[in-house]
């Protein structure tokens, strides 16, 4: 395997973390983007031979602590994220960016919704539809990241 | 020749189409079983907060360097205010401390003649706390509860548990405790009760986070409360971990509902809960426990005299073991204290108070046991 890839794919996740750790308050802490998840799909679609499920999972502990929740849940909803992401990651890798951006938009929902059972569960209250704001947040991200030239794989529409 | 060619092969990075491992769905279905195991440990039981605790301080150089351009927008931005702005801010400042200053000479002769009386009444000191004051490095993370995390751990002294308070009232209070930093439950957090009184007519009850909405909730109160808009809650102490009479809320509203037999009381919070920057974490007060059992059988010499059979209610181990042991022991509690007061006035008997009981008190559990 590429160490230069590997390299980039440390680094990346480096900055995601540095991302989620901003002082993040108010309507800001309500839109921001799950960085970490975002970083994790792309290098699932990009390089599935460096990380996988198992990958996505360790990030999921890590966002757990620094969250300050119980242990696991986002590491779950990681989990079950990854396996989505693949599944049909070889599928994936033939859609257009459009159609990539909607399946980026259905993963961060299953992970959203997944963590909102395990809360619901433990007894919190329920926040209404703007708690799936961040998913949306994060397919703009996506989709800026796509125009600044990030490969995602995707193809564009006339090719 | 043909082993090298294998070899030769196998060393090749293999194509990303091909390298899959176990499959997707049995890493799915353990790594799933691992973080379920995970959840049921970390809010069963306790083994995991060391583990927390050691990753936190892992975190930490990552936490600070997320901070350091907030921190470094703040500075600067301190640097460049204006000489009048700060010129005005120190003016008020020193009026504002001026004032404090008045009132705080009132308190202390207040507390002194507190004291007096305390000591005179036998009962416990009032209680003295200790507090840190600590910044705050970032709100919680998690959407579905109402944290805050200050700068200030294990490290300073900060237990969990411990009351935080701002300038206008309280906060929150510690619930977990890392090295370098804390995580404070705000009172709005929905799984946050604090004990409250309602300053006008010293009614006790509880206050409940709402969690959604910054307010606080006063549930299981009846319908013919005597709660009106406006009145504050403040602290009422009996908790022993928010000292008393810190303003914690107002009441803004009242529902009364025919259907329901009780009042929907809302009340908003006074202290700024998400709008400052510096707090102050009050440390849990301790009570000196056996001081006060030890006080009560000697304390009140007079009304020994006439009731010796209002002592043994005051200490029950005491009655049990009286009647045990017949007629010896109990000439020695009712001579002894008779001989005391006659002698000492209530002054002395305050200054060793430690000495009178004790033979009593070593006497007794020997006895019992």
């Amino acid at each position: 395997m590429p160490p230069s890839k590997l390299k980039s794919l440390y680094l990346s996740l480096i900055l995601a973390f540095v991302f989620l750790l901003l002082p993040w308050s108010g309507f800001a802490l309500k839109i921001r983007p799950d960085f970490i998840l975002l970083v994790i799909i792309f290098w699932l679609i990009r390089a599935p031979n460096l990380c996988n499920v198992g990958t996505a999972w360790f990030l999921g502990l890590f966002v757990d602590l620094a969250t300050g929740g119980i242990f696991g849940q986002y590491a779950l909803a990681y989990t079950i994220t990854a396996f989505f992401a693949v599944t049909y990651q070889r599928r994936l890798v033939l859609f257009n960016h459009t159609q990539q951006l909607f399946y980026v938009l259905l993963l961060l929902m299953i992970s959203q919704i997944v963590l909102l059972i395990l809360k619901t569960f433990s007894g919190a209250e329920s926040l209404g539809w703007a708690y799936f704001l961040p998913s949306l947040t994060g397919i703009l991200l996506w989709r800026a990241a796509v125009i600044f030239g990030l490969n995602t794989g995707g193809r564009s529409r006339g090719t | 020749m043909s082993r090298r060619f294998n070899h030769k092969l196998e060393s090749q990075p293999a194509p990303a189409f091909f390298v899959r491992g176990p499959s997707p769905l049995a890493r799915l279905a353990f790594f799933s079983a691992l973080s379920l195991a995970l959840m049921a440990a970390d809010s069963r039981l306790q083994y995991l907060t060391s583990v927390r605790q050691s990753l936190q301080g892992l975190l930490h150089p990552l936490q600070l360097l997320a901070n350091a351009p907030s921190r470094l927008y703040r500075d600067t931005n301190e640097y460049f205010s204006t000489h009048d702005y700060l010129l005005n801010e120190n003016r008020s400042l020193k009026q504002y401390a001026l004032k404090q200053d008045v009132a705080l000479q009132k308190l202390n002769t207040l507390e002194l003649e507190n004291n007096n009386l305390r000591q005179l009444l036998q009962t416990n000191k009032s209680i003295v706390e200790t507090s840190v004051a600590a910044e705050i490095m970032h709100v919680g993370r998690d959407l579905f509860t109402k944290k805050i995390i200050v700068n200030r751990g294990a490290t300073h002294n900060i237990v969990a548990g411990e009351a935080v308070v701002d300038a206008t009232g309280v906060i929150g209070q510690v619930t977990r405790v890392y090295p370098l930093s804390s995580e404070v439950t705000l009172i709005t957090d929905k799984s946050l009760a604090i004990p409250i009184q309602v300053e006008r007519n010293g009614l006790r009850a509880i206050a409940f986070g709402h969690g959604r909405d910054n307010t606080l909730d006063l549930p299981y109160l009846p319908t013919n409360v005597d709660i009106q808009r406006g009145d504050k809650l403040v602290t009422s102490g009996i908790d022993g971990v928010y000292p008393a009479g810190l303003a914690v809320a107002t009441v803004s509203q009242i529902e009364i509902t025919p259907d329901s037999p009780f009042a929907r009381i809302v009340c908003v919070p006074t202290g700024g809960v998400e709008n400052h920057k510096q707090v102050l974490l009050v440390s849990i007060p301790h009570i000196a426990e056996p001081v006060e059992t030890e006080i009560v059988s000697p304390a009140k010499p007079d009304v020994k005299v006439k009731s010796s059979e209002s002592k043994p209610a005051t200490t029950k181990p005491s009655q049990k073991k009286a009647k045990l042991e017949a007629t010896k022991p109990q000439l020695k509690p009712e001579i002894k204290p008779l001989e005391e007061p006659l002698k000492k006035p209530q002054v002395n008997l305050e200054s060793k108070p430690s000495a009178i009981p004790q033979p009593n008190n070593t006497s007794k559990p020997h006895a019992a046991e």
